[in-house]
């Protein structure tokens, strides 16, 4: 180790990822000290998130110590793997929520869809690197995508839309740096869009037939207009701006916010936790935040565009499209701009899955780093 | 792998994250900075609820300051909206422990639907247990809130429930109808006696608390609190101890008769009033109600009991109820005689025990006769012969005319709701009531007739069948006409009706109060005061808000010489041979009377007995109806000598 080791990791990218970690144990702390019932720990989340966190850099560690470029001989195995993984869940998992998307292993509940994320970018960006320049039909796009579609059926059948709606962005992010064409991509985006949207529309109008069920339609929609159900459906999301508005320019003080510390804010330590940042510590605050989640999706960029091969700028651009997905989808619910679909916010959000298959795509992306060409002039 | 383009592609995918970022960013800008005013109201309109503190209503006492009506504490449920969707478990679990039907309390809920805020009342004067139920489900039972509040509270009991009323729950035509006045669903009004005349009065002014709440609208901290305003207290007329004997010799009297045998003995009134101010210092009604009921939760079958009971408990017979006078009426008809000069009531006829009409011989109430009888003597052993003969005499104009004066034809006004006026009977009066038992009668025969003629010649077109219809239908139609007409000796006022009239029967029917009021005017020497039972309206902090004089609706015209020597008949009552002597045979204050005992068709007399005393200083007149009991003196004059023992304090 020493100064060479030091010398080959992006510390910009690890110490934001740190100052987000932190500053989402802070959040963590208010979101859940008020609301912990008597005799409980008031700081038995935090303390359970800094454990995750410590595992989490253990990975992050292990993760970026290899070679990437070994991976690409595991890809089928590992593809195959999360496939198995996927499957069993289905089969043996637990329910929670009505959705069967756990392993329970002790007191900790495993989420494979979170762990196959990380394992689609690897695998994808193996497959997609074999095919360098080969992506310029339509038809290429046919493989990646049929690649990407069985675990992401599989999430859907627990049923994750969030999480099978990020595998979505990581294709289109890691096709488009591979060389797909943009037209063809944003074609294809746009009739996703359309059908999708069309056939919702024509669900609601005409009642036909969507493999969605009722609440998961439900919870698409009401942002458009949380207040014709706001004692039901659009609950969450009129708390939420409420308590993002209420915060004001400067926020209403850390452990100060009414909505929060009153419990009018649902999940508010989970999905809603930028709304917290948003009541407590205002439009400074959430920018601080945002600031950082830049700098970090900014690093990433950085490294996709310096990587050695292409399956570096491959798994770099996995990465990043995975991080600004969940942030804008996440962020964007809280604000009342997205649907209401359960993604977390990476490195803040509480929850053990998550900092683990978080902590692993830093790990890429610093892997990616080590192993960038130095070209010297 | 080319470089140049995934530098160049990189580029793109930073525009695009710059993109989300401003979009975030700039949504943050609005809800934050444009919008922040109208989110902390949000916030706040979360987290504030103002928890409405009950004033207590004006208590009510007696003449002498004895409390009748206080308030007590009691806990009430109530629900408060969390903007949560199981609602309906919540409602469940509340009906299980509260015993009440969920769709009742949901029936609670809707009414409210728009003001969501507040705390709907599901349950007043809730036991201590069941609170403690509550309190022990705390977790399951969301959004239920228990609070202290008033509710009244009757220190006498029963006593004087009819006078004072009840209180319960604002019902939703009353409440549309003072919506302007503020009252809320779940609010206390006034339903009968006192408590609805002065409902402006009693009422206080509701005081609030402001709470911080939680999501599950739990209460975290005061934030402030506007105390609530008691309303005004009411003074009375009344006199507790003389209302407490009128009740129990009233409940006694009834209940002795129909022990005795009078199987219809069920109810009865009384009434006390003061003759030189109309002051009502007793009013009674048998069989009374408890209010204290009203102060919890009644089930149906309670309240089936309480308002469709074939005895009419919530009635005040003493206002609402008329009653043929009887012999009671004898002094009406005995100043009718001295204004019109028809008698010198010094003279003295005989009396032979019956008074021949035609064919007809009435009979009076003493086989025999009562030998020779003057006016006095007349009034003192209730001589039916002498007044018949009066009765005849004068008219039944001027009979009617004297009994206007005393105020007998119309409601005295007393404040309280559901009063009736009396039936002073006249030609008029008589052709109306038998007319209309007339049309009620032949009404539908003539319209039989029409209906199965008109289906006779639907069926026919046969001009000549047609003819010879129409002619047995008119035929058929005069006939019923004919009958009709034979009634029209009914109809008219006949000799036998002046009889039954000068004696208090017939179409005769009062009050117990206009009897009183009645006998007040005898009294006191021809002043007709009009009853009344608040002397005083004190605010809480014991000023004086209003006073009430008394005040005079007529002087009675009949000159004070006549009322007098009606003054010394009545007098002679409860002396020698009159008819109420025994009764009160040595008590101490002498006592003006008169018995009255008022035939009822098909079922037992009515006993009446009026009284004023002291005999030669009048303060209080008495009047006591007791239902189907029989004979006047036996059963309502020991009532009146229950009273007035309390009056005088004698014992």
């Amino acid at each position: 180790m020493g100064r060479k080791y030091l010398k080959n990791l992006d510390l910009t990218l690890l110490v934001t990822a740190l100052s987000i970690v932190l500053f989402g144990l802070v959040a963590i702390s208010s979101a859940t000290h008020a609301t912990a019932a008597q005799g409980e720990d008031p700081f038995g989340f935090v303390k359970k998130q800094v454990l995750w966190v410590v595992l989490g850099l253990v990975v992050l560690w292990a993760v970026q110590s290899f070679d990437y470029r070994d991976l690409s001989r595991y890809a089928v195995w590992l593809y195959v793997a999360n496939l198995i993984m996927l499957a069993g869940v289905l089969l043996v998992g637990s329910t929670r929520l009505g959705a069967q998307r756990w392993f329970a292993l002790g007191p900790f509940m495993l989420q494979p869809s979170e762990f196959s994320k990380v394992i689609m970018i690897v695998t994808l960006a193996s497959l997609l690197a074999k095919r360098e320049g080969q992506l310029l039909r339509l038809r290429d796009l046919l493989l990646p995508m049929a690649f990407t579609a069985a675990p992401m059926l599989l999430i859907l059948k627990q049923p994750d839309l969030g999480t099978a709606l990020v595998l979505t962005a990581i294709l289109l992010g890691m096709l488009y740096m591979a060389g797909a064409r943009p037209s063809h991509l944003a074609g294809l985006v746009l009739t996703g869009l359309v059908v999708i949207g069309g056939a919702l529309w024509a669900h609601v109008r005409y009642g036909t037939w969507i493999p969605l069920k009722e609440y998961q339609v439900v919870r698409l929609l009401i942002f458009l207009d949380p207040w014709q159900d706001w004692q039901g459906a659009g609950y969450h999301v009129i708390q939420s701006q409420i308590a993002i508005g209420s915060g004001g320019p400067w926020g209403r003080g850390l452990y100060n916010g009414s909505q929060n510390q009153l419990n009018f804010l649902p999940e508010q330590h989970t999905d809603f936790i930028f709304s917290v940042v948003g009541e407590e510590l205002g439009f400074a605050g959430a920018l601080v935040l945002l600031t950082l989640y830049f700098i970090l999706l900014y690093r990433g960029i950085r490294i996709a565009a310096q990587a050695r091969d292409t399956m570096g700028v491959l798994i770099a651009t996995g990465v990043v499209s995975m991080l600004a997905f969940h942030i804008l989808v996440n962020i964007g619910m809280t604000v009342g701009i997205m649907p209401v679909t359960g993604v977390p916010l990476p490195l803040f959000s509480y929850g053990g899955s998550a900092m683990l298959t978080n902590m692993a795509a830093l790990g890429l992306l610093l892997n990616v780093y080590r192993r960038q060409q130095r070209i010297i002039f | 792998m080319v470089r140049k383009a995934v530098e160049q592609r990189s580029r793109v995918l930073l525009v695009l994250v710059g993109l989300v970022f401003a979009v975030l960013a700039g949504r943050l800008a609005q809800l934050q900075l444009l919008e922040t005013e109208r989110f902390q109201t949000l916030a706040r309109e979360n987290r504030v609820r103002l928890i409405p503190i009950v004033a207590p209503r004006g208590e009510i006492f007696d003449r002498q300051g004895q409390k009748l009506v206080g308030n007590r504490p009691v806990y009430t449920v109530s629900l408060v909206y969390l903007g949560q969707r199981d609602l309906h478990a919540v409602v469940e679990g509340l009906a299980a422990i509260l015993g009440q039907s969920a769709a009742e309390i949901e029936a609670k809920i809707t009414e409210r639907a728009l003001r969501l805020f507040e705390p709907v009342k599901i349950a007043r004067g809730v036991p201590m247990e069941v609170v403690t139920q509550i309190e022990e489900r705390r977790e399951e039972l969301p959004g239920v809130v228990i609070d202290a509040e008033p509710v009244r509270e009757y220190p006498y009991g029963a006593l004087a429930a009819h006078v004072l009323g009840y209180v319960r729950e604002i019902s939703g035509p009353e409440l549309a109808a003072n919506r302007e006045k503020g009252y809320r669903p779940g609010d206390l009004f006034g339903k009968d006696g006192l408590e609805k005349t002065f409902e402006e009065y009693l009422r206080g002014k509701d005081g609030a608390r402001e709470v911080e709440v939680d999501a599950l609208a739990r209460p975290v901290r005061d934030l402030g609190r506007r105390p609530p305003q008691p309303g005004n207290n009411l003074v009375l007329t009344l006199d507790a101890r003389v209302q407490e004997a009128a009740e129990r010799a009233l409940a006694e009297a009834v209940n002795a008769a129909r022990r005795a045998g009078h199987r219809d003995a069920r109810g009865g009134a009384v009434v006390v009033e003061d003759v030189r101010t109309g002051g009502i210092v007793a009013m009674a009604s048998y069989p009374t109600y408890d209010p204290t009921v009203f102060t919890s939760y009644l089930s149906e079958s309670q309240a089936r009991e309480l308002f469709s009971n074939s005895d009419r408990l919530m009635l005040n017979r003493a206002i609402a109820a008329g009653y043929p006078p009887g012999s009671t009426f004898k002094m009406v008809v005995a100043a009718a005689g001295l204004e019109a000069q028809k008698i010198d009531p010094e003279a003295a006829v005989p009396d032979p025990g019956y008074f021949p009409l035609g064919n007809q011989t009435f009979r009076d109430w003493k086989p025999g006769g009562h030998g020779r009888v003057d006016l006095r003597r007349a009034i003192q052993v209730s001589c039916d012969v002498y007044f018949w003969r009066l009765g005849l005499a004068v008219g039944i104009e001027e009979i009617a005319r004297v009994a206007r004066e005393f105020g007998l034809d119309r409601a005295t006004g007393i404040e309280l709701p559901g009063e009736t006026g009396g039936v002073v009977p006249t030609p008029e009066y008589k052709y109306a009531l038998v007319k209309k038992s007339l049309d009620r009668q032949y009404k539908p025969k003539l319209e039989e007739i029409e209906a199965r003629y008109a289906s006779l010649l639907g069926q026919t077109r046969d001009p000549e069948t047609r003819r010879q219809l129409e002619t047995e239908k008119q035929k058929e139609i005069d006939r019923v006409l004919a009958r009709y007409n034979s009634h029209s000796w009914d109809l008219q006022w006949q000799t036998y009706d002046t009889l039954n009239t000068a004696i208090g029967q017939g179409y005769n029917l009062y009050t117990p109060l206009q009897l009183a009021n009645y006998v007040a005017a005898i009294a006191n020497g021809g002043y007709l005061w009009k009853p009344y039972l608040v002397q005083r309206i004190v605010g809480p902090d014991g000023q004086v808000v209003k006073e009430f004089t008394p005040q005079l609706l007529a002087r009675v015209n009949v000159r004070p010489e006549t009322l007098a020597v009606i003054r010394e008949g009545m007098a002679l009552v409860t002396q020698g041979e009159g008819t109420a002597a025994g009764i009160f045979w040595g008590f101490p204050v002498p006592v003006a009377g008169k018995t009255g005992t008022a035939e009822v068709h098909g079922k037992e007399d009515h006993s009446l007995f009026v009284a004023f005393a002291p005999a030669d200083d009048p303060q209080v007149a008495v009047a006591v109806v007791v239902e189907h009991a029989g004979h006047g003196s036996a059963v309502a004059a020991p009532v009146a000598r229950e009273v007035l023992k309390a009056y005088f304090g004698l014992e």
